[in-house]
C-alpha cells in the first residue's frame, strides 16, 4: 500500500515535471523519430565534370541558388567544415564525416540547428555522383529530425514542415547544379 | 582431397561443437517506423500493422514483443506466436528505449524528452516507479539481475538503475551521444555505441567504469554481441557499414558494406541482421565469411530488430 501511494505521488510529481519539460525542452535537441529526404537529378555531363563542381564541400555557394555564401575550413578532409549563409536568412554550420573522390561521394552533418535556415533540429546527409548513360546522376539524401522534437510541435516545426523544407532545399540545389553544369543558367 | 564446402561445413560443425554456448535459431523481427509495421524478416513476409511510427522493440521471456511509439505516447504489445496485436499501453511521455524485466512482468521505458525511465506493468501499463536519468535517454538494456543501463544521449553518460527500487545507482561517462547498448553474454561488459564521437565504449559492469574506447565508423547507431561473446557488431549509419570487432582487445577485424543508414543490428545463430533505415531493407550477414548474403525488402524505415526464441530474447 505504501508503495502504491508513493508511486501515485511520484507519478503526480512526474506529470507536473513532464508538463514543464514539454514546454521548455530545447527545440534544438535530437529527436526520437527521424525523417527521410531523398532527391536526385540527371545531368548531361560526365561524372568527373559534375564532381569537379559539386565535390568541393565548401563550394556549395557556386551552385546552390538558395545560398548567399559559403565559407570553408579544413578543405575536404574528414573534419572539413563549411558555414553556409542562405539568401533567405540563417546559417548552416556543417562538418564532413567522409569525403571520397574515387567514389565521388561525401557525407556530412549539421552541427548546430538554425531554425531560421531550415526548420529541423539535426540532420546528416550524403551526396553522390554516379554514371548514368552518357551523363550523370546526382543523389542527395539525408536523415533529419523535426524542428521541435517534442510531442506537440507547432505546425512550422513539424515533420511535414521539415520534409517540405529539406526536400525543397535539396531539390532546388540539384536543379541549380544541373543548370550550372549544363551551362544553361548561372545561379 | 576435401572440397571447400565440406571443409566449411566441418569447420562450422567443429565451431558449434567446441562452443560452450549452443547456437539457437529464433525468429527475427524488424520494426519499421515509416510503415508502422512489425515484420518477420523472411522473403515475402507480410507486416503486422502496429500503429504509427514504432521506434524501438523488445521481447519478453514469454515471447511477447513490445514497441514504443514516441509520437503517440503509447507502447504496443504483440503476441510473437500468433502475430496478433494484443493491446496498446498508454504512456505519459515520449516513450523510446525499452527493456523487459527478467520475469516479463514489467517494462522499463525511457521517456526521451522527460529525461527519466519509467517502470510500468507489462499487462496494464500502470506506472510502478520512475527514475530520473540524463538528457534524452536512448537505448536501454537490462541484465538478468534486473539492473538497467541507459544511454543518456545528450549527457554523454550511461545511467545505471536498480529496477527493483527504481534508484539510479551510478553514472559512467562515455563518448559523445551514446545511443545503442549491448551486454556481453556473461554480462561483465557493456558495449556503448557513441554516435557523434564515432566510437565504441567498453564498460566493466563490476567496476562501473569505461575500460576501452575503440574508434568504429561514422555515426554508430546499433550494437550487438555474438552468442559466444567473441564478436561485437556495430552499425555505422553515416558510413553504410557494419563493423565487426574481436571482443578480445577489442579490435576491428572487418567492415562489411550494408544498405543506407543502417541502424538496428541483431544476431541469430551464425547470421547478423541489420536494419537499413533508408534502403527499406534488412541485410543478412554471414558471420563466418563476413559477407552480406541477402538483402530482404521490408516496410519503410526499418530501425529496430529483435530475435524471439523459445528460451528468451536477444536484440
Amino acid at each position: 500500500m505504501r508503495l502504491v501511494t508513493r508511486s501515485a505521488f511520484l507519478a503526480l510529481i512526474a506529470g507536473v515535471a513532464l508538463a514543464h519539460i514539454a514546454a521548455t525542452h530545447g527545440a534544438l535537441a535530437h529527436g526520437p523519430t527521424p525523417q527521410k529526404v531523398d532527391q536526385s537529378i540527371t545531368i548531361a555531363a560526365k561524372p568527373d565534370a559534375v564532381w569537379a563542381v559539386v565535390g568541393d564541400f565548401a563550394g556549395i555557394g557556386t551552385w546552390h541558388p538558395a545560398v548567399a555564401r559559403s565559407e570553408g575550413q579544413g578543405g575536404n578532409a574528414s573534419d572539413g567544415r563549411r558555414r553556409v549563409t542562405l539568401k533567405a536568412g540563417g546559417t548552416l554550420d556543417e562538418g564532413l564525416d567522409e569525403w571520397d573522390a574515387a567514389k565521388r561521394t561525401y557525407s556530412y552533418r549539421l552541427s548546430d540547428a538554425d531554425l531560421k535556415a531550415l526548420p529541423v533540429s539535426s540532420y546528416s546527409a550524403t551526396l553522390t555522383v554516379t554514371p548514368d548513360g552518357d551523363g550523370s546522376k546526382v543523389e542527395w539524401i539525408g536523415r533529419f529530425y523535426r524542428g521541435d522534437t517534442g510531442n506537440e510541435p507547432p505546425e512550422d516545426l513539424s515533420d511535414a514542415a521539415g520534409k517540405a523544407a529539406m526536400n525543397r532545399y535539396f531539390g532546388d540545389g540539384l536543379k541549380g547544379l544541373k543548370a550550372l553544369v549544363e551551362g544553361k543558367v548561372t545561379p | 582431397m576435401i572440397c571447400k564446402a565440406t571443409r566449411i561445413a566441418l569447420g562450422l560443425w567443429l565451431a558449434a561443437w567446441l562452443g560452450s554456448v549452443p547456437v539457437t535459431a529464433g525468429t527475427v523481427y524488424v520494426a519499421s517506423q515509416q510503415a508502422g509495421t512489425l515484420t518477420r524478416v523472411a522473403p515475402g513476409a507480410a507486416g503486422i500493422s502496429v500503429g504509427p511510427a514504432p521506434a524501438q522493440a523488445a521481447v519478453g521471456p514469454d515471447g511477447l514483443i513490445y514497441l514504443t511509439h514516441p509520437d503517440r505516447r503509447s507502447v504496443t504489445v504483440v503476441d510473437g506466436r500468433t502475430d496478433a496485436v494484443l493491446r496498446h499501453l498508454a504512456f505519459a511521455g515520449q516513450p523510446f528505449g525499452l527493456a523487459v524485466t527478467p520475469d516479463g512482468a514489467s517494462l522499463l521505458v525511457g521517456d526521451w524528452s522527460g529525461d527519466r525511465v519509467v517502470r510500468i506493468s507489462a499487462l496494464t501499463g500502470a506506472v510502478e516507479g520512475s527514475a530520473a536519468v540524463g538528457r534524452d535517454p536512448a537505448g536501454l538494456v537490462i541484465d538478468r539481475r534486473g539492473r538497467l543501463y541507459v544511454a543518456d544521449r545528450e549527457s554523454r553518460q550511461i545511467s545505471i538503475v536498480d529496477t527493483a527500487t527504481m534508484v539510479r545507482i551510478a553514472t559512467v561517462p562515455v563518448g559523445v551521444a551514446p545511443f545503442a547498448l549491448a551486454l556481453s553474454p556473461a554480462e561483465d561488459r557493456l558495449y556503448v555505441a557513441n554516435v557523434r564521437s564515432g566510437d565504441l565504449s567498453v564498460i566493466d559492469t563490476q567496476a562501473l567504469r569505461t575500460i576501452a574506447t575503440v574508434p568504429v565508423g561514422a555515426m554508430p547507431y546499433g550494437v550487438a554481441v555474438s552468442q559466444d561473446g567473441t564478436r561485437i557488431l556495430v552499425t555505422n549509419q553515416q558510413a553504410g557499414t557494419m563493423t565487426v570487432l574481436d571482443a578480445a582487445g577489442p579490435q576491428v577485424i572487418a567492415n562489411v558494406a550494408v544498405g543506407r543508414y543502417p541502424e538496428g543490428v541483431a544476431i541469430d545463430g551464425g547470421t547478423a541482421y541489420v536494419a537499413n533505415w533508408f534502403s527499406d531493407s534488412v541485410s543478412a550477414i554471414d558471420l563466418t565469411r563476413l559477407v552480406e548474403t541477402a538483402r530482404i525488402p521490408v516496410g519503410e524505415g526499418p530501425r529496430s530488430l529483435v530475435v524471439r526464441t523459445s528460451g528468451g530474447d536477444r536484440s
